[in-house]
């Protein structure tokens, strides 16, 4: 190891797991660099990709010593063409009286389907918080992790364990179908089972996702889902304060060229500019394809691990309309508290199955599954900030050719809920999902670094062998959403890693 | 009327006309999807001729990759374990490589033509390994086995047949060393380099080239006591020379169910191909390192001079205490040795520390009894023959 060290780690890429990483750290006496290679930190947490947050968990705070930012809760409405919109707030109660004006019979059914999803999703959620194990590590303790899951799954109880056993592969809409005769209902719960996933609602494994949501947002269906007073980047915004009261140095418009490798061990990062800086640990939260392929280089993996990497998925599925208003416009039969929610357009299963049809081919679908929100600029001008799911990675005609037509089709349906939306729009920006891989340096521009599914959970997220955040470089770290537990935005992956980081010191 | 090859399962190669027509027991087996003779006649006679006169063996069926590119020798020397970033043009190096747990996947040849072409030959298919490895490097890997017809011409009088048959100065070739010639208006590149462990070249040429060599050859080789030989005959010379063989020595861990199976470089005798010194990364880099650094080192491959004349085919290896050492991955009786010798894996420090007093466990078959003998070994050099012709440079010539 080289004797130069002057930091302790050093931090690629200023994301919000980079940024609660480099604090839990600092507050541990190290000396951190964050190089960030944009112009400011906060990555994909800000007022223009993030819509909402899930609630940040004590573990995470209490290890920052406390978050000091305000979480408004969000409600969510389905909106109907016929103005009879759901809206629901995540209280048992209340959520109940709004789903029986539908139908009663979905209501109860509502609430027995909530408790059991509530249920394993808690299971889970037990998992999720620690560090993984490590299958192949062989170690006692990690087999007794994987165990005590099994045994917290058995601990449910011989009716919910079958019934967890024969959930876990299933896909949503069959779920749905089965509980819930409300077509509106179906699609709103499918929608946020598959939204920023590569699944349709009838994908096999569509289920676990909403499980895995559900997880992040306090075991609830649509109540552990919060806006931050001040907008999304507050968020991001505390955490470099708090960088700075803990003496975490902030390198911006710092890209990271690669890992400087000196006896097959991680000691420093080279950017971009030909600058090297060497530090003890280097911690990467870039996402796991480029940590890999560009940090650490393919001449320096195994041929196995090429192809394990080379596996993971990470292609994205969701745009982001951004449609700049001189006014607001007036949705149907909703007030103005509505517009204050996350309003989904997915009127069934059905019409998000086909929208996600034509994806798996490259195509686009010109009736998108949307879910807009209304938030303000810095100037207090309104703006309506909508997530367009399936929108491919790359279309068969390329991006450009056909970006004019597709922002035109979203614009055509939001009319449909909102008829006077052409007259207040005054600027239109479409974020695709190459758009983000270039704009934040995401491979394949996915809000989680890598699909949140079976074969890319917990032990095995990103890649069976990296799994307790450590890379196949010694000295090479990952926090980033591409480690277990995952993206949502909660601070976790980068508290875990730095946990690892400190046992390794 | 053309034949109908759609339900013939087995290829068969450009000298197939020629080797056919010598084959006398019509005794054929299946190398890489290719029909080729184990015995053109008997496999002693074959054998002889290999250690006294030339052996003439078809090579087609081995796995021959061409790799191309820029990257084309940052990528060979990322591949195996052995530090190839010095190798020179037109020379031929004997490497191993390995898998990420630094494990032995199989052994094999690499033929540097320039620092941007070279072809790597060996016994087993490799191209998904070879293509995922390459993942990064600016190289193309096309597999040009059915689009090179080799030979083998290995023995004493082995450089004389090629001499007559238009190699010019080819006795000047040393060992590992290669030369492209044009003979009968054909492109042949000549290596010497081969499997017997004694004196031998091995051909490469177009495939529409192929049945005029081996005329040729056998035209040439008439007063040097050439002889076409098949797999039967060069395992018994490969045994005699130490060499290991895929499969039969070690389990490729790439084809091995069992972990415990596999075997890293130091194992199976490679230790000395592994260069852990070496400037850049290799695969299997990081695990070797371990395994060097902790001495977890569990087995060794070595050689065993074995008492009495029965080979120890499969015979498990006892220490004094009748406690099972190990196992015989190969034996035979030496013709040329006049000794009964095995290659055998042993668990250390059996054949590192210990070389007495352990005992092979020979079942030797008797008319359908098995006669047991318990006969003492002693662990030798794995190198039983190496005469000093093999390497001699300039090469023994004879009329």
């Amino acid at each position: 190891m080289s004797d130069n060290s002057n930091f302790d780690a050093i931090i690629i890429g200023g994301g919000h797991n980079g940024l609660v990483c480099a604090n839990i750290l600092a507050r541990k006496n190290k000396r951190v660099l964050i190089c960030e290679a944009r112009k400011e930190c906060g990555g994909m947490v800000n007022n223009e990709i993030t819509n909402y947050v899930p609630p940040v968990t004590t573990a995470v705070s209490s290890s920052l010593g406390g978050m000091q930012v305000n979480y408004l809760p969000k409600t969510t409405i389905a909106l109907s063409e016929t103005g009879q919109h759901i809206r629901l707030v995540g209280n048992q109660h209340i959520d109940h009286k709004s789903i029986s004006t539908f139908s009663s019979h979905d209501a109860d059914r509502f609430n027995d389907f909530h408790e059991k999803m509530s249920k394993f999703s808690k299971t889970l959620g037990s998992f999720m918080m620690a560090s993984p194990p490590r299958i192949m590590n062989n170690s006692f303790s990690d087999y007794f992790k994987l165990f005590k899951l099994g045994l917290n799954v058995r601990l449910l109880g011989k009716k919910n364990f079958n019934e967890f056993a024969r959930m876990i592969g299933l896909n949503i809409a069959d779920e749905l179908e089965d509980n819930f005769e409300n077509t509106l209902l179906q699609g709103l719960i499918a929608h946020d089972s598959v939204i920023g996933s590569n699944l349709g609602p009838r994908s096999p494994g569509s289920l676990i996702n909403l499980l895995y949501r559900m997880a992040i947002h306090n075991n609830s269906l649509f109540g552990g889902i919060f806006q931050i007073e001040g907008g999304n980047d507050q968020f991001t915004k505390h955490l470099i304060e708090k960088c700075k009261s803990n003496n975490v140095e902030i390198k911006t418009s710092a890209s990271v060229k690669n890992c400087i490798v000196e006896d097959d061990c991680a000691v420093g990062v080279e950017l971009i500019n030909g600058e090297k800086v060497y530090a003890k640990k280097i911690i990467s939260n870039v996402d796991p394809r480029s940590t890999y392929f560009s940090l650490l280089g393919s001449q320096n993996l195994d041929t196995d691990v090429k192809r394990k990497i080379k596996h993971h998925r990470s292609k994205g599925r969701v745009a982001k309309l951004i449609l700049d208003l001189n006014k607001l416009p007036s949705f149907n039969n909703c007030d103005d508290i509505d517009l204050d929610s996350r309003m989904v357009v997915a009127p069934s299963i059905d019409y998000i199955e086909e929208t996600f049809n034509p994806s798996k081919f490259d195509k686009l679908s010109l009736e998108p599954t949307l879910e807009i929100c209304v938030k303000k600029d810095s100037d207090q001008n309104p703006k309506l900030d909508i997530q367009v799911q399936y929108a491919p990675y790359k279309t068969d005609q390329g991006w450009e050719n056909v970006k004019e037509n597709y922002i035109e089709s979203i614009i055509k349906i939001i009319s449909k809920y909102a008829p006077n939306i052409n007259e207040c729009i005054e600027h239109k920006k479409l974020i695709t999902p190459d758009d983000i891989e270039l704009e934040y340096n995401v491979s394949g521009g996915h809000w989680h670094h890598g699909e949140i599914q079976i074969d890319q959970l917990f032990m095995m997220r990103p890649i069976p062998g990296a799994s307790q955040y450590k890379t196949h470089l010694d000295g090479l770290f990952m926090c980033g959403a591409g480690t277990h537990p995952g993206g949502g935005l909660t601070g976790i992956s980068g508290k875990n890693a730095a946990k690892a980081v400190l046992d390794d010191f | 009327m053309t034949q109908d090859l759609r339900y013939s399962a087995l290829k068969k190669t450009p000298f197939h006309s020629r080797t056919s027509m010598a084959s006398r027991t019509n005794k054929y087996y299946n190398w890489n999807g290719y029909t080729v003779p184990t015995e053109y006649s008997t496999t002693e006679l074959e054998y002889t001729a290999a250690r006294n006169g030339t052996s003439v063996m078809d090579l087609t069926p081995m796995g021959k990759y061409e790799i191309t590119g820029d990257h084309a020798h940052r990528f060979v020397d990322y591949l195996v374990t052995r530090d190839l970033s010095e190798m020179k043009d037109n020379t031929v190096a004997y490497i191993i490589w390995c898998n990420e747990d630094g494990k032995v996947i199989d052994d094999g040849t690499i033929f540097k033509f320039s620092s941007t072409k070279f072809m790597l030959c060996c016994a087993v298919k490799i191209y998904n390994w070879l293509n995922d490895s390459a993942y990064g490097f600016d190289v193309s890997i096309s597999d040009v086995t059915d689009t090179i017809a080799a030979l083998a011409i290995q023995g004493p009088t082995s450089c004389s047949t090629l001499k007559k048959f238009g190699a010019t100065d080819l006795e000047k070739l040393k060992p590992f060393e290669m030369r492209e010639y044009k003979i009968d208006g054909f492109n042949i590149l000549i290596s010497r380099t081969g499997f017997t462990g004694d004196l031998g070249y091995e051909l490469w040429t177009d495939p529409k080239n192929a049945e005029t060599t081996w005329d040729n050859i056998e035209i040439a080789g008439k007063e040097l006591k050439l002889r076409p030989f098949g797999m039967h005959a060069l395992e018994m010379t490969r045994i005699e020379a130490g060499f290991i063989q895929t499969n039969t020595d070690f389990m490729a861990a790439e084809d091995s169910l069992r972990p415990t199976r596999m075997r890293s470089p130091y194992e199976i005798g490679m230790g000395w191909l592994v260069h852990l010194n070496k400037n850049s990364y290799f695969v299997g880099k990081k695990a070797l390192k371990k395994e060097k650094e902790e001495n977890t080192t569990e087995r060794c491959l070595v050689g065993l001079d074995i008492d009495g004349d029965k080979p120890a085919h499969g015979s498990v290896i006892y220490n004094s205490k009748k406690e099972d050492i190990g196992i015989v991955t190969a034996a035979l009786w030496s013709p040329i040795m006049k000794k009964n010798i095995a290659l055998a894996s042993l668990k250390r420090p059996y054949g590192i520390k210990i070389k007495e007093n352990i005992f092979a466990e020979i079942y030797h078959p008797e008319e359908l009894e098995y006669r047991k003998i318990w006969a003492r070994c002693k662990v030798v050099k794995r190198q039983f023959f190496n005469p000093e012709r093999r390497n001699k440079v300039p090469a023994d010539l004879y009329e």
